[in-house]
């Protein structure tokens, strides 16, 4: 029920941003970005209230991971407006409003049952809460980037394509520390407090290195060719491809340690 | 004109270099995880048809993280990484200690180090697997006895597993927890909560009344031969004869009873025993289910570089993090 208000309020909040695209008038749009805050508001709440359920910190299925995404997003989304980091486009917050609507799509579908179950003992570890938490907000920054690298790639402009790459460099750069720490040295360690092994190549690891690979190559790319080649972006939207893969397509088509994830 | 050994050291520091491994290493690793790895031959013909998993098998994509051109691949970006880093530090020691930024040094460095932890630990990581019943002692491979003083099992409402807990004690030490999540580090070994199972024991009399208990797989020498106690039968008819042996036991519908193997003066028998039944020379008594901890002992002198690597990686996005954020939000 919470989810589903959020999501309500999400849908709202898109509404708008549509609606101010279309206004011939520019007045800044003072409505979407609270919209949004009190959506990733009530997902957090709804986080917290599984959480006490369960006695455990609600991280541990695939419904409370794409909760806590979208919640990442909406706030993130009001601090683009917060902090002025959109006030030059306002694609940005749009993109990461839709990308929102689609992690509460599939949550509320049944391929994320809600149903609120305790973890079993391998799931009750501080270092899973870090990996997963530090890994999706890593992703949050990526998805952000994601929709940046997509307006680099279809403006003309070129001071539009300059003001673009800095938003796409600088989510990655946030977001790419946040992901290795989350995704690979917490999962590591969890990994060996749970299974006595650092890395097993199982396939959820094996993508999640593609991932952080894909954005090492941006970051070592973008060093190089800086704003002159379309291959720069076109990386970070592969890379975010790649994650979303790691995320969702590696629950579905394989199997491995994290088929429970 | 630049010597061929400063060519050769500009080319493995380069950082074009190092996005074309990037690239190489992201290929394999996508190869190694769309095609399952380490499957038999078969699987692979069965999966992808003749022609595909010849291919699959002669470049090695059915083992990519061990195969030949993986591993060059990887060993080039170590080396590409290796003097990259030596590079960039003598060029950041040279400014102003204010002017430096050391944060991509400490990173490359720590995953060098992880990297090298990472080898010495395929290496030369062992794992013993401990199947210890409460009360029971086992023999750590150092020679040193771990005993079993206590073992718990709490399961949810709805049957899902909540938590095991090993209680032991290893020579002469107080007694130690090991959970799943949590293990033990004693002796230069890391000892896991692998997992647990139930398992039945026999009690078997002999003929002067004292109570022998067999573990599953367990064999008794008896003054004639042998008895081992092969499994629990679940069927509900009597198991199948061995060639030349008769079966002893009544064959009333029944299930849970344990098998025996026979051996007396040369000839063996395969019994399902039913309580009271004569098992060669002594008397099937009953059985007991008992709790079995699965410990696994590891050994990896890989560990303290790993962890090291680990935090000198953290530490290095970290400062990078640091030294950049101030400048690049929009």
């Amino acid at each position: 029920m919470i989810a589903t208000s959020a999501f309500v309020l999400l849908v709202v909040s898109l509404i708008v941003q549509i609606v101010h695209f279309f206004r011939t008038k520019k007045a800044p749009d003072t409505v979407s970005p609270w919209l949004s805050l009190v959506a990733g508001a009530l997902l957090l709440i709804e986080i917290i209230r599984r959480s006490v359920a369960i006695q455990f910190i609600a991280l541990t299925g695939l419904f409370e991971s794409l909760v806590f995404l979208a919640c990442l997003l909406s706030l993130l989304t009001f601090a683009m407006h917060f902090f002025r980091w959109s006030a030059e486009n306002r694609i940005l917050p749009f993109g990461a409003t839709i990308i929102a609507i689609i992690f509460l799509a599939l949550a509320s579908s049944p391929i994320a049952p809600s149903e609120v179950k305790p973890p079993v003992p391998a799931l009750q570890s501080g270092w899973l809460i870090l990996h997963v938490s530090f890994t999706f907000v890593g992703e949050a920054f990526f998805a952000v980037g994601f929709v940046s690298a997509i307006l680099q790639l279809l403006t003309k402009d070129k001071d539009k394509s300059k003001s673009y790459d800095r938003t796409t460099y600088t989510s990655i750069a946030v977001g790419y520390p946040i992901f290795t720490a989350g995704a690979l040295i917490f999962g590591a360690i969890w990994a060996e407090k749970a299974w006595g092994l650092w890395w097993s190549w199982d396939p959820k690891e094996t993508w999640a290195l593609i991932t952080w690979l894909t954005y090492t190559a941006y970051l070592h790319l973008r060093l190089v060719r800086k704003n002159t080649s379309k291959l720069v972006p076109a990386l970070v939207i592969i890379g975010f491809f790649v994650a979303m893969f790691t995320f969702l397509g590696v629950n579905f088509l394989m199997t491995g340690l994290h088929s429970y994830a | 004109m630049k010597s061929y050994l400063d060519r050769l050291y500009d080319a493995l520091r380069s950082v074009k270099l190092a996005i074309v491994l990037l690239v190489v290493l992201v290929l394999f690793a996508v190869a190694g995880g769309v095609i399952p790895q380490g499957k038999p031959v078969d699987f692979y013909t069965t999966q992808f048809g003749g022609s595909i998993s010849n291919l699959i098998v002669l470049l090695g994509l059915n083992h990519v993280f061990s195969s030949l051109a993986f591993l060059i691949a990887a060993a080039l970006f170590a080396v590409n990484l290796t003097v990259c880093t030596f590079h960039r530090l003598t060029l950041e020691i040279g400014k102003p200690w204010e002017k430096r930024r050391h944060g991509p040094d400490i990173l490359h460095v720590g995953i060098l180090i992880l990297l090298f932890g990472g080898i010495l630990t395929a290496r030369t990581r062992t794992e013993t697997i401990l199947e210890v019943q409460k009360g029971q002692a086992a023999a750590l491979p150092d020679g040193s006895t771990l005993v079993l003083t206590d073992f718990d099992f709490e399961t949810y409402p709805d049957g899902r597993p909540k938590n095991w807990v090993s209680t032991v004690t290893i020579g002469t030490q107080t007694q130690r927890q090991i959970k799943v999540n949590s293990p033990l580090r004693e002796h230069g070994y890391s000892i896991y909560q692998k997992y647990w199972k139930n398992e039945t024991n026999v009690i078997l009399l002999d003929p002067t009344g004292m109570e022998i208990t067999l573990r599953q797989g367990m064999r008794q020498p008896t003054m004639d031969g042998f008895v081992f106690f092969m499994a629990v039968s679940t069927d509900y008819s009597s198991p199948a004869q061995s060639p030349g042996s008769t079966s002893i036991g009544s064959n009333s519908l029944s299930e849970n009873n344990p098998v025996f193997l026979v051996e007396d003066h040369n000839k063996r028998l395969v019994i399902k025993a039913y309580e009271g039944d004569k098992v060669g020379p002594f008397i099937y008594k009953g059985r007991v289910e008992n709790s079995i901890s699965g410990l696994a002992v590891v050994s990896d002198k890989g560990y303290p570089y790993v962890v090291a690597g680990f935090v000198l990686v953290a530490l290095g996005v970290f400062l990078t993090y640091v030294q950049k954020l101030k400048g690049l939000v929009p």
